[in-house]
């Protein structure tokens, strides 16, 4: 899950859940489906909890 | 350089030595040949008088302080009927001009056209006309921000108060948040060239996925270089979406046309940068909660399909043996129905004579003793 980025996890985790909601996923897909939707949570929360913000400034560059 | 133009020199020795007069008129001469231009300024120490073949003004840039004398023929003046007034901005068209006599340099008007608020609002209509024809603000070429940018880039002015206020609000909404500022001139004619250029710069940097630009209100004239060409066309090619985020409600600056989206208050423009960090929590833990009970819903909707399965598999044989019942009880009714006793039972009689059955009334003759059957036993008669 490296590659994942925060809005990429959150959007695949709401289709997951739709999907879910839907009724349509079978027992293996089902069970499937909830494991990766708790790994994408898990992702999202330590995204947040991780992040630290941070203002800089752009360096001035040197004038001619 | 002076070498072109006819102008007398004195040698001394290997030193070229010029008078006055005709180092004048060579630098006058130079000048000649550079081409009429227009000059933006404002009009100050206007001298005119009936007697004079010409009149007089400074030419002020409000902004830098620098100042160019003007001069135009009096009766051409006179013509435009312009009545100018201290400090009205004005477009001159003109070429520059030496004084031969003094060394002046100056510009020599050929046409002097006001410039006030009214002028400038033209000019802006009708770039926007031009713009708008291009297609540079059409709603297709609008790009959706991004919910969750890895960096935001602020361009902003070196007055604290714009750059304060956008930086708090996007930190107080989403606390995470990391944003690059790039400070530049917002004002003056230097503005619109050093916005351009902390633009390009901001989109060299890694991880920018979207731009705001933003500055305080301020007058009329604070907020044109918002709607000059170079920066508008900037903004419209600039690789990431940008929010434009300059003056108040009531301000329309071209840049707001142009940017991808436009946002009137320094909050507005945290909202559509980046989410509220509180709400996305909730949001978040609300998905997961639905995420557990859809899966239990399927797990137990799938264990109790398996639970009906199995009963219906238990009960299979005795629901074949009388399924087989009801089937032999069919077929026994239909033989019944095809047997002659079924006829009996509906009134008929056998007629026998002599265990024969009797089919025609010739094969019988009075006296004869005759056998009858009905569907619930037999008598004997004779024939009459």
């Amino acid at each position: 899950m490296n590659e994942l980025t925060f809005e990429a996890a959150e959007k695949e985790l709401a289709e997951i859940v739709e999907r879910l909601e839907r009724g349509e996923a079978g027992l293996d897909e089902a069970i499937k489906l909830w494991e990766r939707g708790e790994e994408l949570y898990a992702f999202c929360r330590k995204r947040l909890d991780e992040a630290h913000g941070r203002i800089e400034e752009l360096a001035r560059e040197v004038q001619s | 350089m002076l070498a072109c133009v006819k102008v007398e020199a004195i040698d001394y020795g290997d030193r070229r030595v010029y008078t006055v007069a005709s180092f004048n008129r060579g630098v006058a001469g130079w000048l000649a040949r550079l081409p009429t231009v227009w000059v933006e300024g404002e009009v100050t120490e206007l001298r005119r008088q009936e007697a004079w073949q010409s009149v007089f003004f400074t030419l002020k840039d409000p902004e830098s302080g620098a100042s160019l004398g003007v001069t135009m023929q009096r009766t051409r003046f006179d013509a435009l009927r312009l009545e100018l007034r201290d400090g009205e901005r004005v477009h001159v068209f003109g070429r520059p001009d030496l004084f031969e006599a003094r060394g002046d340099f100056r510009l020599r008007a050929l046409s002097v056209e006001r410039f006030g608020i009214g002028e400038h609002l033209a000019a802006l209509e009708r770039l926007k006309v031009k713009l708008a024809a291009e297609g540079l603000f059409a709603a297709e070429r609008k790009r959706p921000l991004p919910r969750f940018p890895r960096r935001i880039g602020l361009v902003t002015g070196n007055d604290a108060a714009a750059k304060r206020d956008i930086v708090s609000a996007v930190t107080g909404r989403f606390p995470p948040a990391r944003m690059l500022v790039a400070e530049v001139y917002v004002q003056g004619p230097r503005a619109p060239a050093a916005i351009v250029d902390a633009l390009r710069r901001l989109c060299e940097e890694p991880e920018i996925d979207v731009i705001v630009i933003a500055r305080g209100g301020g007058s009329f004239e604070d907020l044109l270089p918002f709607s000059d060409e170079r920066l508008l066309r900037a903004v419209a090619a600039c690789p990431v979406p940008v929010v434009s985020a300059v003056g108040h409600e009531q301000d329309t600056p071209l840049c707001d046309l142009a940017a991808d989206v436009r946002a009137s208050t320094p909050t507005a423009a945290a909202k559509l940068l980046v989410p509220d960090l509180r709400e996305l929590t909730e949001a978040l833990a609300r998905r997961r909660t639905s995420l557990e009970r859809c899966a239990r819903r399927t797990l137990d909707r799938e264990r109790q399909r398996v639970g009906l399965l199995g009963e219906r598999l238990r009960r299979a044989p005795a629901l074949a043996v009388e399924r087989r019942g009801a089937a032999l009880e069919r077929q026994a009714a239909r033989l019944q129905a095809l047997s002659p006793r079924a006829t009996l039972s509906r009134g008929y009689a056998i007629v026998r004579k002599e265990s024969e059955v009797v089919r025609a009334a010739a094969a019988v003759a009075a006296g004869d003793a005759i056998e009858v059957e009905v569907a619930e036993g037999a008598f004997g008669a004779r024939v009459e």
